[in-house]
């Protein structure tokens, strides 16, 4: 274990009008850990990502990455610059598929690993979808199922050291599931931060933080 | 040809031709006569109270009276814009939208009113009035498509905008296709009459000029240039009025501050 945790989350206090969803809670994630949150709907999974991602403001205590203070907007940003997140919505992008894929590498940030044709095909036939068919389909008529391997090709290839999957395999079949979990999860340097209901996704993930026994 | 002066009780007749869709409009309880009533009698006031101002804006033609004259038309179309766009009227967008609009019929003026046109005085009343009202009435329309477009997409899209920040794009790649889809759709309208006009209407000005006794020719050349002026214009106080408001709408974690919208 690191001395620096790659994130921490110390006595963090969140609330939704008066609907409090974090009190007086702490976590801790070093570089590495393949994380998964799990907890009831309404425990609080989806807005620790928001809590870490910086869209939203802890009403008291601190996130910090890599010992900084997301109270900092600078280190915000510096946390977008090394992450790659899959929203369970789900609603990433217009246009066509190759489109959305190739979007995120026309930011600053990853202009020089923007992927080649064959990348993204070969990437997009590891998570069972064929890249003939669905590259130029529009994303917008895509299944759930079809959608989530196109965010989980991008979350891949986008090849960052810290991820953050919302319900990853839900929509997905047993062999995807193996292939995404291979894909995400079999890299050592990489620190995921999951939530996930899927118990073989749960089994992949080395630390489960069970947000409905926070408390 | 001169041209025919109507008389007041001439254009009284014409106010009959409303019988038509109030009865229309009524038949189908469509609750717009009392709306139709008063945008009919606002209009013909606005109208007449210009008639009045212009007579004697020409009459003085002072550039500095016209220039207040043009920032009143501008404040006006700022609040109307703010207004139709549902959005709040807050001075972190009264001001850059005022900015925007003043900004790009600043520069459209000076482009077609000094090197088009090449009018002796900058502000010459008979030129710079109605191409400003030509050119504010369409930004205005525009303004209003785009800004709503882009503040209340974004708000639908709100994963999607947050997506591309997490992917580590800064703010304007982020806002980059909302900007996109904004642009487009205020364009397509201006867009869409260039592309029919003359075949499928006579433009206002054109017909205007026509019926105080210019050539066609001369007509369709200030048309042509209207047309030009308009489009250049809207675009451009569109492109500048989201990016100015973009610097005071979003918070540090570069989330949109959602108060500023009405829904």
């Amino acid at each position: 274990m690191s001395s620096i945790p790659l994130l921490e989350g110390k006595n963090i206090h969140f609330q939704y009008g008066d609907e409090v969803i974090f009190d007086d809670f702490n976590f801790r994630i070093d570089k590495g850990d393949r994380v998964v949150l799990k907890g009831d709907s309404g425990s609080g999974k989806t807005t620790l990502f928001r809590l870490v991602l910086g869209f939203e403001s802890l009403q008291h205590g601190d996130i910090l990455f890599k010992g900084n203070s997301l109270k900092d907007p600078k280190t915000i940003r510096e946390l977008r610059k090394n992450s790659a997140w899959l929203p369970q919505d789900l609603n990433i992008g217009t246009g066509s598929v190759n489109e959305v894929i190739l979007f995120p590498f026309t930011f600053q940030a990853h202009k020089k690993s923007k992927p080649h044709q064959s990348k993204i095909k070969s990437t997009l036939l590891d998570l069972g979808l064929n890249p003939d068919e669905i590259l130029q389909k529009s994303y917008s008529d895509l299944s759930t199922g079809q959608r989530q391997r196109v965010g989980l090709a991008i979350s891949v290839m986008l090849n960052q050291p810290f991820i953050l999957l919302d319900e990853p395999t839900s929509a997905l079949d047993r062999e995807s599931k193996s292939k995404a979990a291979d894909l995400l999860l079999n890299q050592d340097e990489r620190t995921v931060l999951s939530t996930s209901h899927d118990p073989f996704w749960v089994d992949r993930c080395d630390t489960v933080i069970d947000l409905s026994k926070r408390s | 040809m001169d041209i025919i002066q109507l008389s007041w009780f001439q254009l009284s007749i014409a106010f009959i031709s409303l019988l038509i869709p109030a009865a229309i409009l009524g038949y189908y309880k469509t609750g717009l006569n009392s709306k139709m009533l008063i945008a009919t009698v606002r209009m013909t006031l606005q109208l007449i109270f210009v008639g009045y101002y212009l007579e004697y804006l020409f009459e003085l033609d002072n550039a500095w009276i016209n220039l207040t004259w043009i920032m009143v038309m501008v404040i006006v179309a700022d609040f109307a814009t703010i207004d139709r766009s549902e959005l709040s009227r807050k001075k972190e967008l009264l001001i850059p939208v005022f900015a925007a609009t003043f900004l790009g019929i600043v520069l459209i003026n000076f482009f077609f009113l000094e090197l088009v046109i090449q009018l002796p005085e900058l502000l010459e009343a008979q030129y710079a009035i109605p191409i400003t009202g030509m050119v504010l009435g369409n930004c205005l329309r525009s303004n209003v498509i785009g800004i709503n477009d882009f503040y209340y997409s974004l708000k639908e899209n709100r994963e999607r905008f947050q997506f591309f920040l997490s992917c580590g794009a800064s703010r304007s790649e982020a806002l980059y296709p909302f900007f996109q889809t904004a642009l487009k759709k205020s364009a397509n309208p201006t867009l869409a009459s260039m592309a029919t006009i003359g075949l499928v209407s006579l433009p206002g000005m054109m017909t205007g000029q026509i019926l105080s006794g210019s050539s066609p020719m001369t007509a369709i050349q200030y048309q042509i240039m209207i047309m030009l002026a308009i489009f250049s214009g809207t675009i451009l106080s569109v492109y500048l009025a989201i990016k100015l408001c973009n610097r005071t709408v979003f918070f540090e974690n570069d989330m949109l501050d959602e108060s500023i919208l009405k829904n």
